[in-house]
């Protein structure tokens, strides 16, 4: 009975509302994530069904290749082919070479280029090369999945195949048909190309994905958490009353405050800034296999300019401004170190969605009623900036910046409202904890 | 300008609608006067003095501190009184001679006014070297001399100090009292106090305002009220009226 009564205690201690919703919440926001992701990847799997490509060289060689790509079913038992599907390949026309123009005027995001002389070369033993363009919008890991690959691989076996077939089987043929399809391959950022694997510039871009959402989000929960502490233990030690009661105005007090935590913000700006260079510095320097990533990167507008650092750094601070003004508030309406706590809260889920998604998703896919929600939350537009900034997505950049500093102004007005009326006395929020609230509150009143 | 340093006329607060946690507070006090409110929990001593302090809109009514209505003219009144509040604490990374410093600066009107200020309330906390250690490590009876001190460094027309000896024990508690005592007698300092200890209150004070309910209640000097009320102390004199009016 006693143990029972210690673990009641204990379990009530801990099962507070505030654990309650934080869990709900959580597991809506991992709901919510599932959802967006099982979007993202129903698209992209749509979109690898069909493989674009543009046959320059019109031999019976590459009509056959083509038709190989199209089988869709085969007899598991004799191998021989059942049915064909057309519909699995998108043959296009490709007319000129600036393939950023190309893919947007035939509205894909990959194609395969067979060049004229292809299936000569490959009936005389020689080395044919096709042409790989592949399309990025976002370094996010889901939104660059790519058929290219497994299209030039299934091109590799199928030429295989027709080579032997062609020349007969011998031990050297097999030899040299390993080596005959070589692939040039073309990556497209925006209006911009360079002839480089996707695969590689996605992997280097993903470690900015990676990386970067991580720093953002720690920097908001210590400027949160900072400023949080900072004002809620002025209020409960009362050190504000005194403070408040001196010869100064309170708009000086907030000012200072406001103006102290923007230093730090613009202090912990400045240092991520320094951090992100260095870390895209050490990235994108020459890799062992001798490929010049940078000099690649920099091809496809995807390293940033003094101007994108500016840029970043400058949402950054505004964001940092948010976060403080927003915890400043919150922090001044905390009863207590524990609704202090509790009142962390907001900010969190306001982090961390936006930090999940963006990790894996391009943003700019999700489906219009999610998309609002998710840009909806302020950091959203922090936590796609650099992304926005090096894919020239910035029409998103500019109106999240926007939105950030309307949002901003009126985070501080609020402040502004709190600090300079009793609400600062009167007013506190307690998450789960109504009934003590309003008992605290009532008692506060009557003293 | 009155003999009076503060004027209270009429002060009431509403939260609520109809429900008031100050209501027509009026008393004065003069010049080198201890005057303190006594009442139970949620009598409406804090409200009261938040609003004397500037930190609460009155609803109704006015107060004048040195001649300056807390209405009209809050950034004066705040340059004639300090504020203890009950169990205040201070800046606890701090030093204690870095807070004394960093409060007389926003009290002094230059750099050697907030010296002397410094200085004064070095002497005044008996703190020693203590003050050059982290406030975090001080007990509470030193951070409440600290805070003390910090009230009357600037030799304030009225320092209202809310339960200023809560929570200290008795030796602590008996120096604190002194010590108002001693800055009333020496130097003509006001004070308004505010206590549920009716004991200390009657050892301090000059004056007392017997507060309930949002409502002053009665006036005078312990011994009037004693005298009236036919009672040995102000506790029993306190009792009688919660038994006459049922004022807890």
């Amino acid at each position: 009975m006693k143990f029972a009564n210690l673990f009641r205690k204990e379990l009530k201690e801990l099962l507070t509302p505030s654990t309650i919703i934080t869990t709900i919440v959580m597991m809506f926001v991992l709901v919510f994530a599932g959802n967006a992701f099982g979007g993202i990847i129903e698209d992209s799997v749509e979109q690898m069904s069909v493989m674009t490509i543009c046959d320059k060289d019109q031999s019976q060689i590459s009509k056959d290749l083509i038709k190989q790509l199209t089988i869709s079913e085969v007899d598991e038992e004799t191998g021989a082919v059942i049915s064909y599907d057309d519909s699995l390949v998108k043959l296009v026309d490709i007319q000129s070479e600036d393939y950023a123009k190309e893919l947007e005027r035939l509205d894909v995001n990959n194609a395969i280029i067979i060049p004229e002389g292809f299936g000569d070369a490959l009936l005389n033993g020689k080395e044919c090369e096709i042409i790989s363009i592949s399309k990025m919008s976002s370094s996010a890991t889901l939104s660059n999945i790519s058929l290219n690959d497994s299209a030039v691989e299934s091109i590799r076996q199928i030429a295989k195949t027709l080579y032997i077939a062609n020349k007969g089987i011998s031990l050297e043929d097999i030899a040299k048909s390993e080596t005959l399809v070589t692939v040039s391959p073309i990556t497209i950022v925006a209006d911009k190309s360079a002839p480089v694997s996707s695969t590689l510039i996605s992997s280097l871009t993903s470690m900015q994905s990676m990386f970067v959402p991580i720093v953002v989000y720690v920097l908001i929960m210590f400027s949160s958490q900072l400023i949080m502490t900072a004002i809620s233990t002025e209020k409960i030690d009362k050190t504000l009353e005194t403070l408040l009661s001196a010869p100064v105005s309170r708009l000086s007090v907030l000012l200072a405050k406001m103006l102290a935590a923007g230093t730090v913000a613009a202090f912990n700006a400045i240092a991520y800034m320094i951090g992100f260079s260095q870390m895209m510095g050490s990235m994108t320097s020459e890799l062992p296999s001798g490929i010049d990533a940078d000099k690649y990167l920099s091809e496809l507008g995807l390293t940033l300019s003094f101007s994108g650092y500016i840029l970043l750094g400058l949402q950054l601070f505004v964001t940092v401004l948010i976060t403080l003004s927003v915890s400043l508030v919150l922090g001044a309406l905390a009863k207590d170190a524990k609704s202090a706590q509790s009142l962390l809260m907001p900010i969190i889920f306001m982090a961390i969605i936006p930090y999940i998604l963006s990790m894996v998703m391009d943003l700019k896919e999700l489906n219009p009623i999610l998309r609002i929600i998710v840009y909806a939350i302020p950091f959203t537009h922090t936590f796609t900036a650099a992304e926005n900034i090096m894919f020239s997505n910035m029409g998103i950049f500019w109106g999240g910046f926007a939105y950030q500093c309307i949002l901003l102004v009126i985070c501080m007005a609020v402040a502004v409202k709190i600090f300079t009326t009793d609400r600062i006395f009167t007013v506190t929020l307690n998450f789960g904890g109504k009934k003590r609230a309003k008992k605290n509150k009532t008692l506060s009143e009557n003293e | 300008m009155s003999e009076n340093v503060l004027e209270v006329k009429g002060l009431s607060k509403m939260y609520k609608k109809g429900v008031y946690a100050a209501h027509d507070v009026t008393f004065n006090i003069k010049k080198g006067e201890i005057f303190a409110l006594i009442g139970p929990n949620g009598a409406g001593k804090t409200t009261t003095i938040r609003m004397i302090s500037t930190l609460l809109t009155a609803t109704e009514g006015d107060a004048v501190v040195a001649g300056h209505s807390i209405l009209t003219d809050a950034a004066k009144v705040r340059e004639n009184i300090t504020y203890l509040p009950d169990e205040a604490g201070a800046y606890k990374t701090m030093k204690g001679i870095d807070y004394l410093d960093f409060m007389a600066k926003l009290y002094a009107p230059d750099k050697n006014h907030a010296k002397e200020y410094v200085e004064r309330a070095k002497e005044i906390c008996g703190l020693g070297d203590r003050l050059f250690d982290k406030i975090e490590s001080y007990s509470r009876g030193m951070i409440r001399k600290l805070l003390l001190s910090r009230a009357v460094m600037s030799r304030p027309a009225l320092a209202i100090l809310d339960e200023p000896t809560s929570g200290l024990d008795i030796l602590n508690a008996l120096e604190i009292r002194r010590m108002i005592k001693k800055l009333a007698a020496d130097e003509g300092m006001s004070f308004l106090l505010s206590s549920h200890n009716m004991l200390e209150i009657e050892f301090v004070s000059d004056r007392v305002g017997i507060i309930a309910k949002g409502n002053l209640l009665e006036i005078g000097t312990p011994e009037e009220l004693k005298a009236k009320h036919n009672a040995k102390n102000l506790e029993e004199v306190f009792e009688g009226m919660v038994k006459n009016s049922e004022i807890c």
